[in-house]
């Protein structure tokens, strides 16, 4: 891999109107080779029209789309032969099995036939993969779609919410399947979520989108330390240990089992532990409030809450 | 590429049951003639003027037109089909093909789908004719003619369905098209005026020369497949 960082989605000023509203707006995305890069948003947000944009689906009103660095309108074939994609609900045609939807892609990538065995098992399809494709539930259309991508070993994966009308295990497996996809030849991932959560525990940057604009594009760390950081206590009597926090400046709230500090570093952390011992006070847990990253995305998309 | 994409459409077809479809309209006017012979024999064949083969011709030839052009507008639908049901155009288009090849697919294959058809209508009619005691001296070039000489001159017509077809969601409206269009050549007949393309496929190729209907057949036809296609190219994909 090279040391100087290899741009392979760069988007200038991508503006995408539908009867006179920009439902993508002036839109900057930055993604380089290896990145995982969550793209995030509530739903109607621009996530799926910024997708299809990337991919030459739709034509943008203003604006340029580079992939690999090169502009899409005059290289569309050379760099989608390096990308595999799902756009919103997966497509498949129905009255084929797994084996003839992924062979009529196949035919079109011009890969050898052995590679639809390799994507089937690793969406764990092989068992099912004679059977026609609209007995499939939900989460094995998406597996296939998946695997459809997977098929030309692309370089640039694009994954427009995978997880999208799943049970949790449905949620779950597919996640697993994401996190397990081979990374070792430096594949650089597009998911687009509209669940912070979802894409936290695997993205190494974060996009975020709200009414077609960008609102935040850095790294995963980056969105961390913006996140204010909350800790609570749990200790044996929250009420009395209350007024100790608060005099010692400490930004503090209580409820019957706890104690909850905002702005909360390592160090502060540390010292508001040693102040509770010292007072004799019994600290039960000491824990981070993961809510906080939520709140910070909710706070930027406009706090309207998906889902 | 186009070879390529033409595998990938025959191989959509499996288990659409278009191929018996495309059996069923010359399958279904050969068997009417049977019909209309058996009923009729007598003033049919010993009645009228000419040769016995070239009134079957004449009279196959007439009953293939609704057959024709209703095959044109329910096959263009049923390729057309197979992507929009599940909107799986955007599959085809973000893999490294010429939006302009895709459609070229789509066109030859609903084009190649009615050839069948109408090669079909060849043999069925020889056979028809030799069971009814015609005798073996078959004017081949007349039936040549009286299959494939409609079907050229019905390409503006194919061209517009495929046309529709692709790139309108809704397929009611390519449907309602092709069956105003069925009725008017129909019905209207010989009334209908010269420059409408729905009179050249119901000219009797059998008797008549193919004059400027079949090269305007084919010219118009090349005009609306390259509208169509520019169309498909610069529309948005659902
Ligand atoms: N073809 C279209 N016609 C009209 N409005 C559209 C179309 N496509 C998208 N939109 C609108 O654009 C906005 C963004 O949609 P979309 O990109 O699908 O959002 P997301 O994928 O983030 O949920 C929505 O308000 C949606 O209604
Ligand atoms: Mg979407």
């Amino acid at each position: 891999m090279t040391t100087i960082a290899d741009s392979i989605v760069q988007t200038e000023a991508l503006t995408k109107s539908i009867s006179g509203k920009a439902v993508v707006n002036e839109v900057n995305i930055k993604i380089e080779r290896g990145d995982i890069y969550g793209f995030l948003g509530p739903n109607g947000a621009g996530k799926t029209t910024t997708i299809r944009l990337l991919l030459g689906l739709t034509k943008p009103t203003s604006g340029t789309v580079r992939l690999f660095d090169r502009d899409i309108r005059n290289h569309r074939l050379d760099v989608l032969r390096k990308v595999g994609s799902l756009v919103e609900y997966p497509s498949y045609y129905g009255h084929l099995t797994a084996v003839e939807n992924l062979e009529a892609v196949r035919r079109l990538l011009d890969v050898p036939k052995e590679r639809i065995d390799d994507v089937l098992a690793i969406v764990r399809l092989t068992k099912d993969a004679g059977r026609q494709v609209k007995g499939y539930s939900l989460g094995m259309k998406q597996r296939l779609g998946i695997a459809t991508a997977l098929l030309g070993n692309p370089e640039l994966l694009i994954l427009d919410e995978p997880t999208n009308g799943l049970d949790p295990a449905g949620i779950q497996e597919i996640r697993e399947l994401i996190i397990s996809l081979p990374r070792t030849k430096g594949v650089t991932i597009l998911i687009s979520s509209h669940l912070l959560s979802e894409v936290e525990q695997m993205a190494t940057r974060v996009g975020i989108i709200a009414k077609g604009s960008m609102v935040y594009q850095n790294s995963i760390s980056h969105l961390r330390e913006q996140a204010i950081s909350r800790i609570r206590f749990t200790v044996n009597d929250p009420a009395s240990a209350y007024p100790l926090l608060r005099s010692s400046g400490y930004e503090a709230e209580w409820d019957d089992r706890s104690l909850t500090i905002g702005r909360a570093d390592n160090a502060s952390t540390a010292e508001a532990v040693a102040l509770l011992v010292k007072h004799h006070y019994d600290v039960y847990r000491v824990e981070e409030q993961t809510a906080s990253l939520e709140s910070l995305f909710l706070e930027m998309t406009g706090g309207e809450r998906s889902l | 590429m186009i070879i390529r994409l033409m595998s990938v459409e025959l191989l959509k077809l499996r288990r659409k049951w278009i191929w018996p479809l495309v059996a069923l309209g010359p399958v279904g006017v050969i068997a009417l003639q049977a019909v209309n012979y058996a009923l009729r024999y007598d003033y049919l064949v010993h009645q009228q003027p000419g040769e016995p083969w070239d009134g079957l011709i004449s009279a196959v030839a007439w009953l293939t037109l609704a057959a024709l052009l209703t095959g044109i507008f329910i096959l263009a639908s049923m390729t057309a089909g197979i992507e929009h049901q599940l909107n799986a155009w955007k599959l085809t288009v973000a893999l490294p093909v010429k939006k302009r090849h895709l459609y070229a697919a789509k066109f030859l294959l609903t084009a190649l789908l009615l050839l069948t058809a109408s090669v079909l209508l060849i043999p069925l009619t020889v056979a028809l004719g030799l069971s009814l005691g015609f005798g073996t001296a078959i004017p081949y070039g007349q039936l040549i003619a009286a299959a494939l000489f409609p079907y050229l001159a019905a390409l503006p017509v194919i061209a517009l369905q495929v046309w529709l077809s692709v790139t309108i969601h809704n397929q009611a409206v390519p449907l309602t098209v092709g069956i105003v269009g069925m009725m008017t050549a129909n019905f209207a007949g010989s009334r209908i005026p010269d420059w409408l393309p729905y009179k050249w496929p119901q000219i009797d190729y059998a008797v008549n020369e193919p004059g400027l209907y079949v090269p305007a057949g084919i010219a118009l036809g090349l005009v609306i497949y390259a509208a169509g296609m520019l169309d498909f190219v610069r529309k948005d994909v659902r």
